[in-house]
């Protein structure tokens, strides 16, 4: 049993934490709905995408949500059906499923804000082609969205002992949830690997490295938000779950690690592949590495997001894993920056931008400052499902204890 | 608080190797096991029959047979077939006469003559004008290659048009439906139904898709009196509505075509009422053929059967119906 009170081993200064977090969470809603405003008023025009280079930032924030949320989701569910100290309980899932709902709720507003006509969003669900990997996409993770929700209600009642032959569909419908949670983001990469007009993405190792980047990602997201909720939440556990705790955090860790490791080896295999046969896609892969936005994958995505981690996750001193969870969970966006942009930056006819001038017709493309701000209100929107979601996790808890005296600490 | 008693503690003890928990091993049931594999056999054959029907051969979504045809009168005062007839009137002639048939009958096909194009980029400024393009939506740019070193330099140029592909890609990445091709061959957008999601444009190897962001020529210009030269005057012009597809589309309100992809369609509308696609029509070098590939007679089967001819991209497998005579 460790000596010292659970959250003060990995967050010491939690006060800091949280005073920085909200600081982050004003100024990002701040400027974020300065972007949104902009967005409405404006449209698409003071976006930097455009016919060449059609999908940028906000697509990037979009499939790097979305896979977090599958992240999350797969990791905490299965934890939660194989019983794994400290996911095992009710509560545990609950939360899991609130913030794959924060990550996944930026991501529908990212790709809703980018549509050319944002209000017929329905046809995708009114009269989809399944031919294409984008109506499959939505679906599966609207289904997961819905199963999900009722999994969060059924955990009540399974806690609660309540209505037990509808409880007793809990793990059947969170098993289903897992497989939509592992399915969504590896479509995500075939998205990508069905677009054959582009070889830098034409790639069957493109849905394995979106399902492992989900997968890391996701697990650092739901390490950073567990210790920043256990230190938010008092010290009020049993020595019991404060083992079961430091077992999770551990157990989170490790994922992490492996998950770094096997994404890195992953992209050397595909970088390796091209480099070896120069006449695949090397073009857009030099512009991964040397292009002008060299330091996104260097820096960002190499240092950032996988070196400086693994030093940090290396070390047993448990307060260096948030912020490692927390340089994982924000720079794997660079990971999909560098799939998306660079595969849509090389023309597949020679002189095209130049056969008529615009703005739009270009092949190089830079994120705006609406974009950037837009971007800012999709993160500060996560946090604010998390932290309402929570409220509303602890509303339903005290609703459930009014009614059921035997809904107790275990099943907070 | 924790946090204040921490703060006088800056650097902790190593922390000890985390304690195992014994495994409090939540396990299914028989029962839950069985409806376990029951939804995923349910969710299992749901998406194997969603893949199923949308991969389904489906019936043409456009009208076919006798009611598409189009008796097209033909003009008094032109001369008839011959040797001294002008390319365009004899297109004119077989254009008529190909709509004589039912569409499914009618296989549209472009055969572009590199050797005749000079770049005067007349075709790109025909085609914007007829369709009223804004800027950044172009249909038919003009590429530039430039090969050998100065003096010694020769330019060709090279027009892009949709190429109208027997396997367009871009026609099954559409989430909703709103693309497909013709029984004539043509791949056309359903403006009212795309949600301007721009994966169309991604799949799309030619660039031959662009998205209508918005904007007009005569934003952020001057005013000026009603001369269709000065603004007020390009305005109003700009600002009404155009005709593609032979539909009326006003833009004004970010209503479609605003915020749609778009992409050539061989001027459909002109088509229809006998006319040529306007990029053949304006090419001051007769560089652009325009027929109906299944009337063997026609200028267009003609210069594919004596022309060794390309096309872009062949090793995609795409299959364009624009050939290039180099």
């Amino acid at each position: 049993m460790n000596a010292l009170p659970l959250a003060t081993d990995y967050v010491p200064r939690y006060q800091v934490w949280r005073r920085l977090l909200w600081i982050a969470w004003t100024v990002m809603l701040v400027l974020g709905t300065i972007g949104l405003v902009q967005r409405f008023v404006q449209g698409h025009l003071p976006a930097g995408y455009g016919s060449y280079v059609p999908w940028g930032l906000w697509i990037a924030i979009y499939f790097h949500g979305v896979g977090m949320a599958g992240g999350v989701f797969f990791i905490g569910a299965l934890g939660y059906l194989l019983g794994w100290p400290g996911f095992q309980r009710g509560k545990n899932l609950r939360l899991v499923i609130v913030l794959a709902l924060s990550a996944i709720v930026p991501a529908f507003v990212a790709v809703g804000l980018d549509l050319g006509h944002m209000l017929r969003f329905p046809s995708i669900f009114l009269h989809p082609s399944f031919t294409s990997m984008m109506a499959f996409n939505a679906w599966m993770y609207s289904a997961f969205v819905v199963v999900a929700g009722v999994c969060w209600w059924l955990s009540y009642l399974k806690d609660a002992g309540l209505r037990r032959p509808l409880a007793e569909w809990l793990k059947p419908l969170l098993s289903l949830a897992i497989v939509f949670a592992m399915l969504f983001p590896s479509q995500s990469g075939a998205f990508f690997g069905v677009v054959g007009a582009k070889p830098y993405w034409h790639s069957a190792l493109l849905p394995v490295l979106f399902l492992t980047s989900a997968l890391t990602s996701g697990a650092a997201l739901l390490l950073f938000a567990r210790v920043l909720t256990n230190a938010a939440g008092g010290y009020q556990v049993t020595p019991q779950e404060q083992a079961e705790e430091h077992w999770m955090m551990n157990r989170l860790r490790i994922w992490l690690v492996a998950g770094l490791i096997t994404y890195v080896g992953f992209e050397f295999a595909e970088f390796s592949i091209a480099f070896w046969n120069p006449t695949s896609h090397a073009p857009a892969l030099e512009l991964v590495l040397w292009g002008p936005y060299w330091w996104v994958f260097w820096g960002v995505h190499l240092l950032a997001g996988v070196a400086v981690p693994l030093a940090l996750l290396g070390s047993r001193t448990r307060r260096y894993w948030p912020p490692a969870a927390m340089l994982v969970a924000v720079s794997f966006l660079s990971a999909r920056l560098n799939v998306l942009v660079p595969g849509q930056a090389v023309p597949e006819l020679k002189g095209l931008h130049e056969a008529f001038r615009h703005s739009r017709l270009d092949y190089i493309y830079h994120a705006t400052l609406m974009e950037y701000f837009v971007g800012l209100f999709c993160v500060a929107l996560g946090m604010t499902v998390f932290v309402l979601g929570r409220r509303v996790n602890q509303a339903v808890r005290d609703w459930f204890q009014v009614r059921v005296p035997t809904f107790g600490h275990e099943a907070l | 608080m924790p946090s204040e008693q921490n703060r006088d503690r800056p650097s902790l003890p190593p922390d000890p190797e985390p304690v195992a928990p014994p495994k409090t091993g939540t396990t299914m049931t028989r029962q839950e096991f069985v409806r376990t594999l029951g939804l995923a056999t349910a969710g299992v054959s749901g998406a194997v029959a969603l893949v199923a029907i949308s991969r389904r051969d489906r019936a043409p979504r456009d009208p076919v047979g006798p009611d598409t045809v189009r008796t097209l009168p033909e003009p008094a005062d032109l001369p008839g077939p011959g040797a001294e007839e002008d390319v365009l009137l004899r297109m004119q002639r077989e254009l008529r006469q190909a709509m004589a048939k039912p569409v499914e009958e009618r296989k549209w096909v472009m055969v572009i003559d590199q050797r005749k194009c000079v770049g005067c980029h007349a075709c790109t400024i025909g085609c914007i004008a007829e369709n009223k393009l804004p800027p950044g939506v172009v249909y038919r740019p003009v590429t530039t290659e430039e090969t050998g070193v100065f003096p010694n330099v020769r330019l060709q140029f090279l027009p892009r048009p949709c190429m109208q592909c027997e396997e367009p890609p871009c026609v099954p990445v559409c989430p909703v439906d709103a693309t497909w091709r013709r029984p004539d061959g043509i791949t056309i957008i359903d403006y009212d139904r795309c949600i301007g999601c721009r994966y169309c444009l991604t799949a799309c190897p030619y660039g031959a898709r662009t998205s209508d962001f918005g904007e007009y020529y005569t934003d952020g210009t001057v005013a000026g009196d009603g001369d269709v030269l000065a603004a007020d005057g390009a305005k109003a012009w700009e600002h009404q509505p155009n005709h593609e597809l032979g539909k009326r589309w006003n833009r004004t309100g970010h209503q479609s075509p605003m915020g749609n992809a778009r992409k050539c369609h061989f001027c459909l509308h002109r088509l229809e009422v006998g006319e040529l696609p306007m990029c053949a029509t304006t090419c001051i070098g007769r560089a652009t053929y325009f027929g109906d590939a299944n009337d063997p007679r026609s200028l267009v089967s003609e210069l594919l059967q004596q022309h060794q001819t390309r096309t872009l991209l062949p090793h995609l497998g795409t299959k364009p119906r624009v050939f290039y005579i180099a």
